[in-house]
């Protein structure tokens, strides 16, 4: 089958003969008119022929042509010229930038540059300048609101969080995270860990493990394009079916040499948090401080003709607005890219090296979180800075004891003592080796070849201190350490073809083959709930108690190890008819490991097409770009890592795992998974490119996903099977408006609008499979309900992202209703004990980017919405549950409730949400709509105005803000922030850290 | 033209090259090479015998706590009267106020079909035909298990388990204490047969791999579950009890033959009650031992740090007033009486010595044949208590014929002060009346299986035995009599929504509404005789 599809592709390529002339040898040199440098890779055609030929690396070309023939030459960005050839043999050539094609490069997948008119798909990119304007450590947090349809939620984690980007909605129970690209080579993106469940890891807390995204230097990024849809993404298989960021990283520039230096300062004050009465905000506001950002960094590039070198390094300390919360961080990149045999072969090397350092990282939920404490604080007569000292001498034990204003509980403890007593810390290392080397074969073809080593290491410690709250550690203490290392190795071989096949017709494929393995090897050890310590805080591995409580383990299947292998051929062609119409065809191979021998290849493709029509037809003068554009993709999908046949785990000092492990239904063999999608779309440009939209639709099918479905443990024993089953559909429209409404020699005004709408639809959990002893199951969990009444579930005819919470019971009149004081539940319509009450994703959101300039000031700000949906406080709900210190039950009006024979009586509010609250209790009171516009970003800049002989090139200073204010807000917390960058966990709060409000001074220098 | 073609056969030949070797090899990668394979199960027998420890330790779940808190802490073990929780869990809206936690009472099903029946299945399909005494002590533990549940619910999965071709299909409760009966009867004869194998003794957690004691187990089991079905099925109650009474190697008699796990674990209450708070003595407990001025509730419990007395506290408490908040109303009954530390040692108690001897003074009441004599037995059962526990006095304790249950008194809130709810004594009384004797025989085996709640609330209900202080709150909209008391727990949520059939065709044979008032298939109300 892939054969005959790779012979298709060669076919095509073969089937077209140029023919070549009899003739004299014309040769010359193009350059640029705008700087004068020459230009590589201009198509060079002799008009009437399909003989064609491109510059090399030095703007050099050499043809065959005969007097009299006309040499037409173009390049992507400026306007083609056509000369004929006179007797003379060499013909140099300046080729002018063409006002309406400038900027119009986009990166696509591999790596390939295209120009936007052939796209064929949805593609948008964000330069260098503006994902810096308001610098965030995580580079992607600054897409929010900037491109359409990119969903950004940032970890509630705070400093060095990680970052839940969502395209074009979520697909997947596993994975709906985009594919991150570096210049050309997937970029191994792991987390150590993800919160799963509101309650709380009793293991380390809810942690965010972080991100590879938060170890990029964002003055490396030269520029961000994000590949929307799968059609964008097909040659990436299967790990682009969410999309692809493709970041391009900065190089050094032949002949110029050039120092940046930047330099950030942010401070980030808790800004959005739920209304507490003025005792506990003072006790909240004693307990944070106030965060301070500040990153520093400074590149060098240049270099020859033949060899050019960028080199950059920064640094970022970060101390978060919970104490001891502290970042450090240091990225070294060094790039050199050289050229040989005069320019026939072209190398790149680049070394990325990181490391981060993070202290105390924020938990949420109810376990290792000193929020818990902060917010529950009661006390008619001390302060919570009372506890600041938060041990005294036990002369029993001859310890430093625990002290708290009343007993510790399960989820409460003195929040300094988490602080000083609890710390964490976790230590990220990443290494990113890559080598590319590139032959130029002919004129038409040049063969590129790729190789990437690219090593994570997440370690993670926490050490518990004696005397800290039983349930999370035995009277001697815990420690907790946990390390992992996650090696992509990634090779491939492209061939790249570029000709003209006829005057009007010309064609670009590639072809190629790539292999991917990726290991995670994690050790885990943890002495334990019961296990402790031998000797009371001595954190050290020797120093557990040898016991079947404490636990230590290599590759455990609760850490989710791997070892995968996936190998791809894949073939791509572009065909464009006189410029004006392009035509995209793709297909791919992929053989992965992970999927059953007898399916473990998997096929897809896919097929664009777009027309330019201001080049088709005569539109007039105000229209400078117009084109329509539809495609068609599938992609395949293979699944985790040892899910075939998974083996029983061992316990240590435990004999065996008493639960089986999760195994395919008996007697079905797991199939590929496949994702079909349709988009079209249609982009315009007037007045000069001072107007233009682009608007587009599509829709995206998701079959087949291998799901642990639910089943009955009466029947197998074990409480989920996989099964490939299930239907989510996707559909939405994304639009981008831009104008620029002013430009004169003074002042310059850009606006951007960015809208986007998804609609997910769980077409059906249940594909009919049939098998014996199946029972068909009802819902898939997402976020499991736990012991806390939030759960979220896919559901036959619900959304992705549904929510369901525990219901208060109501009568005709909407009064609660109650028997014996208790609050009771609704039990219409449930789903594994709860009732939807809402949904977690936004309807629409909607971005308004501006940019101000006026001689050397600028002014930019961005506007970010998000209409629609649900999230639900769990804060407010445990806050009310353990304390009265809520505004509202501070207030403690009276709430009408009604019995079951229909007598209305009232509660006080301390009655009423004391009963409804707590960290089970009636989560349907605490749902908010997620409705949300604020001021997301707010620049304000100055280029000081340098001498011509001054030393410095350009000295640029900007005020910056973030988050600064909510123009529109019901949800008592931000609903853009996300206890977890996975599925879980979206649409609630559980004493997140709350969101900042961050303002700042930037400064970038340039000599 | 040339070129180009040559280029392209050779580009062709590239790609049809690397697409032949694409699928090589890939089927090595999938496996974790940190787990164990069946293979590597092989030496030693691991292969069977590494199945049963975590059978053992999941009959009454050692890890992780909590689950044992849901799996039965939270229920039965409140329920019998035993213990109470000083927390007023969902603000009071909770289990033990009648308002049933459906998220947690899945762990009483899920605990054990996902680490029990699993386990048993993997080592019956390796020892039915191969090892048929090794077989027989896992359906001994099966049915240990499974009956327990079958207590909580009535039907049950049993007899269809791992069946795909009647997947999820319940048995009514009649039909699993057959199959019960049958499984013991195979357990029995395939044991008798090799009596004297001690291949088991590696994997042991009970009797040291002696078959022996396994026979007596299952006979003191069997003689349980017969008489659970006393009232229901008189006939066939004699007939499983006399058998069990007449197999040659007989009951359990002295202590060392009561079935305990020997867990490499702590205690889950260990947790739950040092660590936690989150469990209490009981209030109708507290009446009934020091009432009786019993030795043993210094062996049971430690003295309240709020009176300095044996303190127990009423269950089905709602969040009162007064109380902010669930801490602040546990802040004052997690100072009653905590369990002592001598009851959860990592010893797991499930079948007592004492408890046999108490079956059989009923036993005796009844006519079984083989029984003894009632008081005799009823004498022997205190005794044994008392001597497992390390506690003297047992002769005057025995004799004491005046000393009945006391009034129960809430220092922290008298509302919740209560009268106590019968007058029963300790001392043997021939001339009582049947329905008196079995009172005194009921009471005090309940005083002696402590802190085993689900056994101890199965009797209750089966008996109404002994008398024990209702909720203070009733939240069950209606469906649970506050004075009948709670009689069974509703199918669970997972059980719900991944197998809707199988529950309806289970709500069918329990013949009642899907409820905590519904009786049970053996809770037949009414007098004992």
């Amino acid at each position: 089958m892939m054969i005959k599809k790779l012979l298709f592709c060669i076919v095509l390529i073969l089937g077209v003969t140029p023919l070549l002339a009899q003739s004299k040898t014309v040769t010359g040199t193009v350059t640029s008119a705008s700087d004068g440098g020459p230009l590589p890779g201009v198509n060079v055609l002799v008009q009437g022929t399909t003989n064609g030929t491109q510059t090399d690396f030095d703007g050099n070309y050499s043809i065959e042509a005969e007097e009299g023939n006309v040499l037409i030459f173009s390049y992507i960005g400026t306007a083609s010229q056509s000369i004929k050839v006179g007797s003379a043999n060499t013909i140099d050539v300046t080729l002018q930038e063409d006002a309406s094609q400038l900027d119009e490069v986009v990166v696509t997948a591999l790596g390939i540059k295209k120009t936007r008119k052939s796209l064929t798909y949805a593609a948008q990119d964000i330069n260098s300048d503006e994902l810096n304007k308001v610098k965030q450590t995580n580079p992607v947090n600054s897409l929010s609101g900037k491109v359409s349809g990119v969903a950004i939620s940032r970890s509630a984690s705070g400093v060095g969080g990680s970052v839940k980007v969502t395209l074009r909605g979520n697909n997947s129970f596993g994975n709906n995270q985009p594919l991150y690209v570096v210049d050309g080579v997937p970029l191994s993106n792991p987390t150590a860990r993800q919160p799963n469940s509101t309650f709380g890891d009793i293991g380390g807390g809810n942690q965010d493990g972080g991100d590879a995204l938060s170890l990029i230097n964002p003055d490396d990024v030269e520029s961000l394009t994000v590949l929307k849809g799968a059609s964008a993404s097909a040659l990436y298989g299967n790990a682009g079916l969410n999309g692809v960021i493709l970041i391009t990283t900065k190089k050094g520039k032949a002949g110029s040499f050039k120092v940046n230096v930047s330099s950030n300062v942010t401070v980030d004050d808790a800004a959005y948090f739920l209304e507490f009465n003025d005792t506990a905000q003072k006790n909240i506001d004693d307990f944070l401080n106030s965060g301070v950002t500040n990153i520093n960094s400074i590149s060098l590039s240049g270099g020859t003709e033949n060899a050019q070198t960028y080199f950059s390094y920064s640094n970022s300390f970060a101390s978060g607005i919970s104490p001891e919360n502290k970042l450090k961080q240091h990225t070294l990149n060094f790039r050199e890219t050289a050229q040989f045999f005069d320019g026939k072969v072209t190398a790149n090397a680049s070394v990325l090296m990181s490391s981060q350092n993070i202290t105390n990282r924020a938990t949420s939920g109810l376990y290792y979180n000193p929020l818990v404490g902060v917010y529950g604080f009661e006390s008619a007569t001390e302060q919570l800075s009372d506890y600041s000292n938060f041990e005294e001498f036990d002369s029993n034990r001859r310890i430093q004891s625990q002290r708290w204003f009343r007993g510790t509980s399960d989820i409460e403890q003195n929040p300094y003592w988490i602080t000083y007593r609890n710390p964490s810390e976790n230590d990220s290392r990443k290494l990113v080796a890559s080598l590319n080397l590139n032959f130029k074969i002919t004129d038409w073809l040049s063969l590129q070849t790729r190789g990437t080593y690219d090593q994570s290491l997440l370690d993670f410690e926490r050490r518990i201190y004696a005397t800290t709250e039983a349930t999370l550690a035995p009277s001697s203490g815990r420690y907790i350490l946990n390390k992992q290392e996650i090696v992509q190795l990634y090779g491939d071989i492209i061939a790249n073809i570029n000709t003209n096949i006829s005057e009007d017709v010309t064609l670009t494929a590639n072809v190629g083959a790539s292999t991917t393995r990726s290991t995670k090897d994690v050790f885990n050890a943890d002495s334990g709930t019961n296990g402790g310590l031998q000797f009371p805080n001595v954190f050290s591995i020797q120093n557990f108690n040898a016991s079947p409580g404490a636990s230590i383990s290599q590759n455990s299947p609760t850490q989710n190890p791997f070892d995968k292998k996936v190998n791809s051929v894949f073939a791509s062609t572009t065909i464009g008819f006189n410029n004006k119409i392009f035509v995209d065809l793709t297909a791919r191979n992929d053989w992965s490991s992970t999927l059953p021998a007898e399916n473990n290849s998997f096929f897809y493709p896919s097929a664009g097409v777009t027309a330019v029509l201001n080049e088709l037809f005569s539109l007039g003068d105000k229209v400078s770009f117009a084109k329509v554009r539809a495609s068609y993709a599938e992609v395949g999908n293979d699944f985790g890592f040892d899910l075939l046949d998974p083996n029983r785990e061992i316990l240590f000092g435990g004999g065996l795992s008493s639960q089986d492990p999760i195994r395919p239904f008996p007697g079905t063999i797991p199939i590929p998974e496949t994702q079909r999608s349709f988009e079209i779309g249609t982009e315009w440009k007037f007045f000069e490119n001072r107007l233009g939209f682009d608007i587009g639709y599509y829709r995206t099918s998701t079959i087949n996903q291998y799901f642990p479905f639910p089943t009955s443990s009466a029947i197998i024993g074990a409480s989920s099977a996989g099964l490939n089953s299930g239907d989510i559909v996707n559909s939405g429209i994304e639009s981008t408006l831009f104008a620029i409404p002013v430009r004169n020699d003074n002042f310059k005004w850009t606006t951007t609008f960015n809208f986007a709408a998804n609609k997910n639809e769980i077409v059906s959990i249940y594909n009919g499979i049939e098998a014996e002893g199946l029972i068909e199951p009802s819902f898939f969990v997402i976020t499991a309900k736990g012991a806390n009444t939030f759960g979220s579930y896919l559901v036959e005819g619900g959304s992705f992202g549904d929510i369901y919470a525990q219901v208060v019971r109501r009568d005709a009149n909407g009064l609660p209703i109650v028997e014996d004081d208790a609050i009771l539940q609704d039990e219409d319509d449930l789903v594994d004990g709860l009732k939807k009450v809402g949904n977690a994703n936004p309807d629409f959101t909607l971005g308004w980017n501006n940019s101000f300039e006026f001689g050397s000031f600028s002014v930019d700000f961005l506007i970010d919405g998000k209409f629609g949906g649900e999230t639900v406080s769990l804060t407010e709900a445990i806050v009310e549950g353990f304390s009265n210190n809520s505004a509202r039950e501070t207030a403690n009006e009276a709430v009408n409730v009604v019995d079951l024979a229909g007598n209305v009586s009232t509660l006080t509010a301390q009655e009423y949400y004391g009963a409804a609250g707590g960290r089970n209790g009636f989560t349907g009171e605490y749902v908010y709509s997620a409705t949300n516009v604020r001021l997301a970003e707010l620049a304000l800049g100055y280029r000081f105005n340098l001498g011509e002989d001054s030393f410095f090139s350009s000295i640029r200073a900007s005020l910056v803000g973030s988050n600064l204010l909510f123009f529109y807000k019901d949800a008592p917390h931000d609903p853009n922030i996300a206890l977890s960058t996975g599925n879980a966990l979206q649409g609630v709060d559980v004493l997140a850290l709350p969101s900042t409000r961050s303002t700042g001074l930037n400064i970038k220098i340039t000599f | 033209m040339i070129n180009i073609s040559k280029t392209g056969i050779l580009l062709s030949l590239i790609l049809g090259l690397v697409a032949s070797s694409c699928s090589k090899g890939l089927e090595d990668f999938n496996q974790n090479e940190r787990g164990i394979t069946d293979e590597q199960l092989l030496p030693d027998f691991q292969n069977i015998g590494a199945f049963y420890k975590p059978i053992f330790e999941n009959i009454y779940k050692y890890k992780e706590p909590w689950e044992y808190q849901l799996q039965q802490n939270l229920n039965a073990d409140i329920f019998s009267g035993y213990m109470t929780s000083p927390r007023p869990f969902i603000a009071g809206a909770n289990n033990t106020t009648y308002n049933l936690v459906g998220g947690w009472n899945d762990y009483i099903w899920t605990v054990p079909y996902g680490n029990v029946m699993n386990n048993v299945k993997s080592i019956e399909e390796l020892t039915i035909t191969e090892s048929p005494a090794l077989y027989a002590v896992s359906l001994i533990l099966k049915v240990e298990a499974m009956h327990r549940v079958a207590d909580v619910f009535g039907p049950i999965v049993y007899s269809n388990f791992g069946d795909l071709s009647n997947a999820g299909v319940y048995d009514s409760q009649e039909e699993a204490y057959t199959a019960f009966f049958n499984d013991l009867d195979t357990a029995v004869e395939n044991l008798m047969a090799d009596i004297d194998n001690k291949q088991f003794t590696p994997f042991d957690l009970s009797y040291g791999g002696d078959y022996k004691k396994w026979v007596v187990f299952a006979n003191s089991l069997r003689l349980r579950l017969a008489m659970r079905i006393s009232k229901v099925d008189p006939a066939k109650a004699k007939i499983e009890g006399e058998k069990a009474l007449a197999q040659p190697l007989g009951v359990m008699q002295s202590n060392a033959d009561g079935f305990f796990v020997n867990g490499t674990l702590d205690h889950p209450l260990a947790t739950i009650d040092n660590s936690w708070g989150d469990i209490r003595m009981n209030a109708s407990m507290e009446s009934i031992l020091i009432g009786y001025n019993d030795g043993r509730a210094n062996a049971y419990f430690d003295a309240s740090e709020a009176t300095g007395d044996i303190k127990g506290a009423r269950s089905g408490v709602p969040l009162l007033p007064g109380y902010d908040d669930e801490l602040a109303q546990k802040a004052d009954y997690i100072q009653y009486s905590k369990i002592n530390d001598n009851i959860h040692t990592p010893k797991v108690q499930l079948m007592t010595t004492a408890e046999v001897y108490f079956l059989r003074a009923e036993a005796a009441l009844r006519g079984w044949a083989g029984s003894g004599d009632a008081q005799a037995n009823y004498e022997q059962g205190i005794v044994s208590s008392f001597s497992q526990h390390g506690v003297g006095g047992s002769a005057a304790y025995i004799a004491d014929n005046t000393s009945t249950p006391q009034d129960y008194i809430d220092t922290f809130n008298p509302s919740n002060n209560i009268a106590a709810v019968s007058d029963i004594t300790i001392a043997w009384d021939n001339a009582a009346s049947n329905e008196e004797k079995l009172e005194r025989i009921i009471t005090q085996k309940w005083i002696a299986m402590f802190p085993e709640g689900q056994e101890a609330w199965s009797e209750y209900r089966r008996t109404g035995y002994p008398k024990i202080f209702p909720v203070v709150s009733n939240q069950s909209a209606g469906a649970i009599d506050t004075d009948i008391q709670i009689r069974r727990i509703p199918f669970v949520d997972s059980e719900l929504s991944t197998n809707a059939a199988g529950v309806t065709g289970a709500i069918s044979k329990l013949g009642g509404p899907d409820h905590g008032g519904t009786r049970l298939w053996w809770d037949v109300g009414g007098p004992n005789f």
